[in-house]
């Protein structure tokens, strides 16, 4: 994953400033107060200690500095909600299987969706973690909600 | 003796404070204090200061009603380091928070609530003005005073619009106070009360002095208050300002007055801030002198007003009697 976004950036000309380094979300090889954001995208449900994550990320930040997390989340509009459950369980996996070969993981990309934690909720994860003005942004109607916190 | 059992508490606290904060990832149930010292405590170990860390227990506001169950209950099982940060917390409560620049010259944290914080960085930022202008810039400059990252300007999402508005309400705020100051100075017997023409002059007059360090950036500001989605708070400000003017002023009416009252001072109000801006005598002399004129001509028109109605009614009383003269001399009075 890190060989495809190193081949991007250089693809796009940016190379200077950008460090790539493998970690653990739970355990970050930084030390404290060192970034000015903090950003996840589609990653947060995998962790296995979510609120583990989120303190690290505390740590890690700045006084000041921007926690976004941008996650899949539960769909607001019943309608919808049905219609998305219908194409993550009956469609998702047989593209995989069609397209990537692979039914097994898409499988567990729909089920990780519905076990992880809705928007109010997860809101709450980050309060508790220790971020003030905690705030989140539903787009397409909840699939996927936008969270921001801030280390103050 | 008072002041001997607040140090000693204080002392427990700070020794309390350095176990809690010394193993943070190992006691998440306290984090939530912890959180909120986080920034505080480390400076209170370094400095051995004994001011006010921030209380999330006696804090009333809506953010803090969250934890203050959360936190109770940890009081309740009994630990005895937290029970007793919560006491000095709660005593110095009542004394006024410390401003950000300490003896030190470092920037202390201590806030009650993210309100308070914004404020300040808000407060910071004004003096960035006069180089950035009414800008996101200008709030990144003040978190920057402040210690914080420049991400933090992604709390105010209104961005400029935050940092003028909260200008606007800051020097309303210090002019309800210099009225209420007069207020107590006139009921004390120390000042004489001034007429409501004088006194609403005085009081523009203070009002518009404050914006002269930003008064060449103002139009700028101006423009930003008249967007859309500022109106409804930029026109809220004005009228609370007016309103406290005519109130100080000894405004009591409880009929139509109250709206041409008002209406009257906000027109001045307005006209005045704008003859301001382009006002380049020396101390804005023509702007006052503008606003006295103003002013007399609203005053003129009262009188004028008053005035006709009277005339009016002579008028009208004159007619009927008039009338009732024609009636006699016809005949048609008496009745046969």
């Amino acid at each position: 994953m890190l060989r495809v976004g190193k081949q991007k950036a250089d693809g796009l000309g940016v190379s200077a400033g950008l460090s790539w380094v493998v970690g653990d979300a739970e355990e970050l090889p930084f030390d404290d107060d060192q970034f000015d954001i903090y950003t996840i995208a589609f990653g947060i449900r995998n962790v296995t200690h979510i609120d583990q994550a989120l303190q690290e990320a505390l740590r890690v930040l700045k006084p000041g500095g921007r926690f976004m997390c941008l996650e899949f989340s539960k769909v607001t509009n019943p309608v919808l909600a049905r219609l998305y459950d219908a194409y993550s369980f009956q469609m998702i996996p047989v593209l995989g299987e069609v397209i990537a070969g692979d039914w097994k993981s898409y499988q567990y990309l729909v089920e990780s969706i519905r076990k992880f934690p809705d928007q109010e909720e997860f809101k709450g994860m980050i309060e508790d973690a220790g971020f003030y003005s905690v705030k989140y942004y539903n787009l397409t109607g909840g699939v996927v909600a936008l969270h921001s916190g801030f280390k103050l | 003796m008072a002041a001997l059992l607040r140090a000693l508490r204080v002392g427990r606290a700070l020794r309390g404070l350095g176990s809690v904060v010394s193993t943070p990832a190992a006691q998440p149930p306290c984090s939530n204090l912890t959180r909120g010292f986080h920034r505080a405590a480390l400076r209170l170990q370094d400095e051995s200061k004994a001011d006010k860390p921030p209380s999330s227990s006696p804090s009333s506001t809506p953010y803090h009603e969250h934890y203050r169950a959360h936190s109770a209950e940890q009081e309740a099982a009994g630990a005895p380091q937290e029970h007793s940060v919560s006491e000095p917390a709660a005593e110095e409560a009542s004394r006024p928070n410390t401003s950000y620049q300490d003896q030190s010259g470092e920037q202390g944290e201590e806030y009650e609530t993210e309100e308070q914080l914004q404020a300040r960085i808000l407060t910071a930022a004004l003096e960035f003005i006069p180089l950035h202008g009414w800008t996101v810039e200008a709030i990144a400059a003040g978190t920057e005073m402040l210690g914080l990252s420049s991400a933090s300007t992604g709390m105010f999402y209104n961005g400029a619009g935050d940092l003028v508005l909260h200008f606007v309400s800051q020097c309303n705020s210090q002019l309800t106070d210099i009225l209420a100051e007069q207020h107590n100075q006139i009921q004390l017997g120390q000042a004489e009360p001034k007429k409501p023409a004088e006194f609403l002059r005085d009081a523009v007059e203070t009002r518009l002095r404050m914006y002269i360090p930003y008064i060449e950036t103002w139009p700028q500001a101006m423009s930003i208050l008249l967007l859309p989605h500022n109106i409804p708070d930029s026109l809220k400000h004005l009228s609370t300002l007016v309103d406290d003017m005519w109130y100080y002023a000894g405004d009591r009416s409880t009929d139509m007055n109250w709206y041409t009252k008002r209406a009257a001072l906000t027109g001045i109000y307005n006209t005045t801030e704008l003859v301001m801006l382009q006002d380049s005598s020396s101390d804005f002399q023509d702007t006052w002198d503008f606003l006295d004129n103003r002013i007399q001509d609203v005053v003129n028109m009262a009188t004028t007003a008053k005035q006709v109605q009277a005339t009016g009614e002579t008028v009208v009383q004159g007619l009927m009697g008039a009338a009732v003269t024609l009636k006699n001399l016809t005949g048609l009075n008496q009745r046969r």
